[in-house]
């Protein structure tokens, strides 16, 4: 615990509940008192953010198998033949 | 429709008409982040519309790789993965003629691609949403307070790879939630639409997702550290 610490574990648990909305509007959880004064629960939040920042920078970077590819070329042909017959 | 037509939309997001909740609420800008626009997309989306079968494969090899890679996160699952990659295109073969360029086209591919998760995931009679909050309450998931006198911060020390692996081994209603929202750039009433599911909750299983990634890049950032 730093002297910059006054909160409770009540002001924690509290804060914390209030997080999954709080992250919604990012002036509002910037400014939230608890975090002037929880070194805990800023470490949290920034972690989390943290966390999301790098999601948005996941990238695709998986390619389907070449069959993927084969196997939509014939269903096509056979939707084609299937819609040539009951036309 | 026109090529002319095409081009002024992609400018201008705005809902598809086979989309009920739509992405209208996503800021443009962030929008054209995830879908830039792709150099000859246009021609290849409208020779598509009359039937060209190149240009359809065009647009394959355009998008096989986002869309499969979306399914793969959604599934964790390569060969069912595959399957409804499949499944997209062959939708987007079927319903590329009613793409009205209201919104970039990727962004409703990707729509329709995960769509396609979605109706799979109801037939299998997996719930979308997690149940892991009621069924199985654990610490991680909640507040936690004693984080001890240990590095407090991730900052800096995940990459791309330990990230994604850790997005793997979320449960996955987690998971999902997470991939719309943080990967894929969905807003919350945007999945609490598709997810069915109010948008508290897709607010709580996100913030639940996060809690677990952290755990468990903590749990690898402390094994590098021993190892």
């Amino acid at each position: 615990m730093t002297s910059k610490q006054t909160h409770t574990s009540r002001d924690c648990d509290e804060f914390q509940r209030q997080l999954p909305e709080l992250f919604d509007s990012e002036q509002e959880l910037v400014a939230h008192a608890h975090l002037q004064s929880c070194q805990n629960c800023s470490a949290l939040v920034r972690d989390l953010e943290y966390i999301a920042a790098q999601a948005k920078l996941l990238l695709p970077i998986h390619d389907p198998s070449p069959a993927v590819w084969d196997n939509i070329q014939h269903a096509l042909i056979r939707e084609t033949k299937d819609g040539t017959k009951t036309s | 429709m026109t090529k002319n037509t095409l081009r002024t939309a992609e400018k201008v997001p705005s809902p598809t008409p086979s989309q009920p909740l739509t992405a209208e609420a996503r800021p443009v800008q962030q929008q054209q982040r995830r879908n830039p626009p792709i150099a000859g997309e246009l021609a290849a989306i409208a020779s598509a519309q009359q039937g060209d079968g190149a240009a359809f494969e065009i647009l394959y090899n355009m998008h096989k790789r986002r869309v499969y890679s979306l399914c793969l996160r959604m599934l964790g699952n390569v060969a069912e993965a595959e399957d409804l990659t499949q499944e997209a295109f062959l939708q987007l073969h079927r319903k590329i003629s009613t793409f009205r360029g209201d919104s970039a086209f990727s962004t409703w591919l990707h729509r329709m691609a995960v769509n396609v998760v979605l109706m799979h995931l109801r037939k299998k009679g997996l719930p979308l949403v997690s149940l892991e909050e009621t069924l199985e309450p654990s610490q991680e998931d909640g507040p936690r307070k004693d984080f001890g006198t240990r590095d407090l911060t991730l900052s800096g020390s995940i990459d791309r790879v330990t990230l994604e692996r850790a997005v793997e081994e979320l449960p996955p209603g987690y998971r999902m939630v997470f991939v719309l929202h943080d990967v894929e750039g969905y807003e919350h009433n945007e999945i609490a639409g598709m997810l069915q599911c109010s948008i508290g909750n897709s607010k709580s299983q996100l913030h639940k997702a996060r809690m677990r990634l952290r755990n468990l890049l903590r749990q690898n950032a402390d094994g590098k550290v021993d190892a």
